[in-house]
């Protein structure tokens, strides 16, 4: 017997790969799952599919955005570029200064040390199966997105 | 169908629900975002905490007296520094009542925000299973990863599209409507094409600013509530995720091996 180990990002692909696995023989009791609890990632602008923690830097920008948007539109009535013109200036100005006031607020006073970025392996899956099998069963993991693998004997 | 029924009613709190019209979570959420977004737009902050009974009777509120009390118009005319026009174009029997309601949206949206933190706390303490997967005979609903970023891009073409994205009905088909709405009272479409024609003069005397002002928060709102649901939406799979390989993967007879790893 051989085991695979494997690493991978939570998704629908993960259940695919033990979906496909158990169809080709490999018992459930064989298959070991080991979710991670992941470090934090550094605050950034927009939270990606990967890596979503929801403390990105938008909040404040999309406040102050249409706080100025407001005005900008208003006010534009009396301006030489007129109301939408100065909405969108508004909406611009106000979502980078929220933008600032986040990053400054982050990185300068609460200085946090976040650092990990790009794809995060969340999942050690580990498989036992004969070595004959072996081959197969790697097919599968990598055809499922599997960050990376291993073969113990 | 749904894969989860509470039959035996033996959990006291859930933290999400995936439905035919939506899916509904608690999260952790900043209770003066919440109130800001009640005071851009009375409603708006308890569309955001999935409060929808409430955040869309406090919308219609809001667009129809702040339409007849003329606030919108008052707003622009004081920020240009016409102080008698503002005065002239409120309507006192309409303003009065204008400002318990508003006041009301921000204080209750931040009320309910901290109570809903606390809940979330006990509800992920308890962990209890819940419904993440439902399908009709008009509609499939089920827990997945989306891109946040495409939900704001969608918003910013058309409030209601990011909510389409994620599966929030009620807030899609609301934002659409409204937005119909605003675009076609406020002229505001046809002020930009008078803008692409470089006639900047009568793309300004085209626009109507009691209807025009209702247009920024219905964008920062729709992006921002798109976006927002969408992180935690991929949060909550991750967290099912987790829940389900443990359940299922974690048999105590497998041995992990000491063995050699080969190439």
């Amino acid at each position: 017997m051989v085991q695979i180990f494997s690493t991978f990002e939570h998704s629908t692909n993960l259940e695919l790969a033990i979906t496909v696995l158990e169809k080709n023989g490999i018992q459930k009791g064989n298959i070991f799952a080991v979710p991670l609890t992941n470090r934090k990632t550094e605050r950034r602008l927009f939270d990606s599919i990967h890596n979503a923690d929801g403390i990105s830097l938008i909040s404040t920008g999309a406040a102050l955005g249409t706080a100025f948007a407001v005005i900008g539109a208003s006010v534009g009535f009396k301006l030489a570029w007129g109301p939408i013109y100065w909405g969108l200036i508004g909406a611009a100005g106000g979502f980078a200064l929220g933008v600032c006031i986040d990053v400054f607020y982050y990185k300068v006073i609460k200085k946090q040390q976040r650092l990990l970025r790009g794809k995060n392996s969340e999942v050690i899956l580990v498989i036992e199966c004969e070595e004959s099998q072996a081959d197969i069963v790697e097919d599968v993991l990598w055809h499922h997105f599997a960050i990376g693998t291993a073969r113990v004997v | 169908m749904d894969n989860y029924r509470n039959v035996e009613n033996k959990f006291r709190r859930y933290k999400a629900h995936v439905s035919i019209a939506g899916t509904t979570q608690f999260h952790i959420r900043n209770p003066y975002a919440i109130a800001w977004w009640s005071a851009a737009f009375p409603g708006f902050g308890h569309l955001l905490l999935s409060k929808y009974y409430r955040g869309l009777s406090l919308f219609i509120w809001e667009v129809i007296v702040n339409y007849n009390a003329k606030i919108n118009l008052a707003m622009v005319h004081s920020f240009c520094g016409n102080i008698e026009a503002a005065k002239e174009v409120l309507d006192p029997r309409w303003m009065l009542m204008y400002i318990p309601v508003y006041l009301f949206g921000i204080w209750d949206s931040y009320r309910t925000s901290v109570d809903m933190n606390k809940v979330y706390l006990l509800a992920e303490k308890e962990d209890a299973p819940f419904n993440s997967f439902s399908i009709g005979a008009m509609e499939i609903n089920y827990l997945d990863k989306r891109k946040p970023i495409m939900s704001v891009i969608w918003s910013l073409f058309m409030p209601g599209l990011g909510q389409l994205h994620i599966h929030r009905v009620v807030t899609a088909f609301f934002a659409l409507i409204w937005t119909i709405v605003f675009l076609y009272f406020s002229k505001l479409l046809l002020s930009v094409h008078y803008l692409f024609l470089g006639q900047l003069t009568e793309s300004t005397a085209v626009l109507d600013k009691q209807w025009l002002l209702f247009m920024p928060s219905m964008w920062g709102f729709a992006a921002y509530d798109s976006y927002v649901n969408t992180v935690e939406n991929n949060k909550l799979f991750n967290n099912e995720q987790k829940d389900f390989l443990i359940k299922h993967y974690q048999d105590p007879t497998f041995r992990v091996k000491k063995g050699k790893v080969v190439k």
